[in-house]
């Protein structure tokens, strides 16, 4: 398989609070796919994904984070040299929307200057069918819509399970994102002919380029 | 010193226990086992179904295990498994135990020796699991020192609420939801009636599957009971797979035991003992392997870490090889591998997680895949996330958990992992946990241990005091690393160097 320009690097770190679907987002780009009960991700999973943009190609090295709490203790790692960060939350907990202000805090404090972020609302699928009352939503668009206007921050709503907006949230990214951002050595990375590709098993989908766009 | 004797923990139940809908008194179920089953699905059972022994599905969505690979492997497995219960019916009759029949569930084993120490290593039978586990692990010790303590816990603890029991909740539905055990959905979907979607309302929670009732139990009353841990994700799929052998207050006190004395701290608040577990993982896999530590021992900037810096800053690849010591390889690899490395542990203790990890270490290395992919060694962090990526998906494909035991105990010039001595485990541990609170007390002296990173941050201005990638400065230097491994891997490398390379 050949691509036509070189595959720009892109680290992608994924934060928010436990059970938000940071995980199933990930499953939803890279395999088109969504498991009911998710496990938890203990510790960090990392995929990569390729995701062409008009006549550019990027090569997205996602870290998936765990979101309880406790685990916070390791996230300087994950969001050091990272070009791009999704900020996680649950439109149908408040609390998630809360840890995501901090996360966005956080990010802008300690993450290098030019991160590209975007705010996701995730669980759409639960408020979709919602005519009147918005039971089960808690945290409205304009909240969301406000807080990614205050930081500067991309905004979706989304939902993994019926992949609403899953895509654009990567593409969105992959738009923003500069064109200079990615360190020197990276950059080529994904350009070298005849390279293997580690992955095996169910993670095996690097090569589909149909999972973005 | 075992005086709950059998009839107290009466192993007859069977599955149609499990799925008696009834609201019939909890309390009835704390001491049963849930599993049953084991022994009585037969081979061709398992051949033509979809699910194993333990009620996990033979073809999960992690790994690119198909039905024919499984039924492949598991075909001569299972005439393993028939010779490895004849030889412990043997054992146990030749102690003295009695063995009445096929459905006898022993109570007591053998004392600990090198013929049993042998016999774990090939696998314990499937019925006996949890009651030999609790028996080797020091289960009745313990149990006999708390007696009704679970039940008051349980008691005590039914309507609480707090973070703890609110991360306990989102976990639960997400602890096997490819056990059909765990997810009562697999149940009906298998009938050919539509599953039922995840529980939403407080209605539906109530109808949920037994185990998931017996699992919310155990992990509320494990955070109340050490509240220095609390609830921590991992914990589900440990006591998950505890529930699956062995009654709740059973799995309640081997959750205890695995925490306290085995992998100490590790589940803790500020998870210290994954920062000292991976400082001794990756110091051994320096003195072990050291082509992987060519490798891995760097930071993404390509800085090769030293021996003195290993502890300051912990190699990226731990963020990988931490999840397999917080959850004991519970998902990392196949679940029969996942068994028969709990069974070793559970007889000979915390050296069995390191003597595995650095077998899968290995197996990575040699791996097809892995040695194909070397050439274009750059060092470049998205190269060495593509092997992080690899480390997580080449171990669920280790099938067959003969070859991984195999492995792990296997000696080349008189050495292998299996020569890694707990005493080695202990010192290095305890050498690492030193030098780790050293660094601490120079670092950040006015720094309350208990705050998290981002506290320590505010308070300190200085982004690189958090655990793992904290303490830049080198005053680790002239650091006396443990002078028994080093020798011994010497010794084991010159006489490697001279024999054709490991298979």
């Amino acid at each position: 398989m050949s691509f036509p320009n070189p595959a720009k690097a892109v680290k992608l770190v994924l934060l928010g609070e436990a059970a938000v679907g940071k995980s199933s987002l990930v499953l939803r780009f890279v395999s088109n796919d969504f498991q009911e009960n998710k496990e938890p991700t203990i510790g960090a999973a990392f995929l990569t994904q390729k995701c062409t943009i008009g006549d550019k190609t990027i090569k997205y090295e996602i870290w998936d984070t765990a979101g309880q709490e406790r685990f916070a203790s390791l996230a300087p790692m994950y969001y050091r040299n990272a070009q791009a960060a999704l900020v996680v939350y649950d439109i149908t907990k408040p609390a998630s929307f809360l840890k995501a202000r901090h996360w966005v805090k956080e990010l802008h404090e300690q993450a290098s200057k030019d991160i590209t972020i975007a705010l996701v609302g995730n669980k759409y699928d639960l408020v979709e069918d919602e005519n009147d009352g918005d039971t089960l939503r808690k945290v409205s668009v304009e909240e969301g819509q406000k807080l990614a206007e205050d930081e500067g921050l991309l905004f979706f709503e989304t939902s993994a399970k019926t992949s609403y907006n899953v895509n654009e949230v990567f593409v969105g990214i992959g738009t923003k994102i500069p064109e200079s951002s990615a360190p020197t050595g990276v950059q080529q990375a994904g350009n070298e002919a005849g390279r293997i590709d580690l992955t095996t098993g169910a993670a095996s989908t690097t090569q589909q380029t149909s999972g973005c766009c | 010193m075992h005086q709950r004797s059998e009839s107290n923990y009466s192993n007859n139940y069977s599955l149609l226990d499990m799925y008696k809908e009834d609201s019939e008194d909890e309390q009835n179920t704390l001491n049963t086992s849930k599993l049953d089953s084991i022994n009585q699905q037969t081979t061709k059972e398992i051949l033509n179904g979809d699910f194993d022994r333990y009620g996990f599905k033979k073809v999960s969505v992690h790994s690119s295990i198909t039905n024919e690979t499984y039924n492949d492997w598991f075909k001569e497995y299972a005439e393993f498994l028939k010779e490895r219960k004849t030889k412990w019916v043997m054992l146990l009759k030749s102690n003295g135990l009695q063995v009445d029949s096929e459905k006898t569930i022993p109570s007591r084993f053998p004392p600990k020796s090198d013929k049993v120490k042998k016999l774990i290593r090939k696998g314990i039978p499937g019925e006996w699991r949890g009651s030999a586990w609790f028996f080797y692990a020091g289960g009745y010790e313990k149990l006999n020192k708390h007696v009704g303590v679970y039940d008051k816990i349980v008691r005590d603890t039914k309507n609480l609420q707090n973070k703890d029991t609110d991360v306990i909740e989102r976990d639960l539905n997400r602890t096997f939801p490819d056990n059909i055990y765990f997810n009562g959905s697999l149940r009906s979907n298998q009938d050919g009636t539509p599953g039922k979607q995840k529980p939403q309302s407080q209605e539906e929670e109530k109808n949920s599957s037994p185990m998931i009732r017996s699992l919310r139990r155990v992990l509320v009353a494990f955070a109340h009971y050490q509240p220095q841990i609390g609830y921590c994700q991992s914990l589900n799929f440990l006591a998950g797979l505890l529930l699956l052998f062995m009654s709740e207050e059973r799995s309640f006190w081997l959750l205890v035991i695995l925490t306290e004395r085995i992998i100490p701290k590790v589940h803790s608040k500020n998870l210290e003992g994954v920062h000292t577990d991976q400082g001794v993982l990756m110091l051994c896999i320096k003195e072990y392997i050291p082509s992987l530590w060519s490798i891995l021992g760097k930071t993404f900037e390509g800085e090769v870490l030293s021996e003195d810096k290993i502890l300051t800053k912990l190699p990226p690849v731990t963020l990988v090889t931490s999840s397999w010591f917080m959850s004991v390889f519970v998902g990392v690899l196949p679940i029969e591998s996942v068994l028969r490395i709990w069974d070793i542990l559970w007889y000979e203790g915390s050296k069995t997680i390191f003597r595995f990890a650095l077998t899968l270490c290995k197996t990575c290395l040699e791996s097809e895949e892995f040695q194909n992919a070397k050439p274009r060694k750059k060092n470049t962090e998205l190269e060495q996330v593509e092997l992080f990526q690899f480390m997580q998906s080449f171990p669920k494909t280790l099938i067959n958990p003969n070859v991984l035991v195999d492995n792990c105990f296997k000696k080349i010039g008189g050495y292998g992992y299996g020569s890694i001595s707990q005493d080695e485990i202990n010192k290095c541990r305890e050498f690492v946990a030193k030098q780790r609170q050293k660094l601490k007390n120079k670092s950040n002296s006015v720094i309350n241990p208990e705050m998290n990173a981002q506290e320590r941050r505010l308070l300190t201005g200085d982004d690189d005091i958090h655990d793992v990638y904290g303490f830049n400065r080198s005053i680790m230097s002239g650091v006396a690393w443990n002078n028994n491994i080093s020798n011994k891997m010497k010794k084991r490398f010159s006489r490697k160097a001279s024999k054709s390379s490991l298979v």
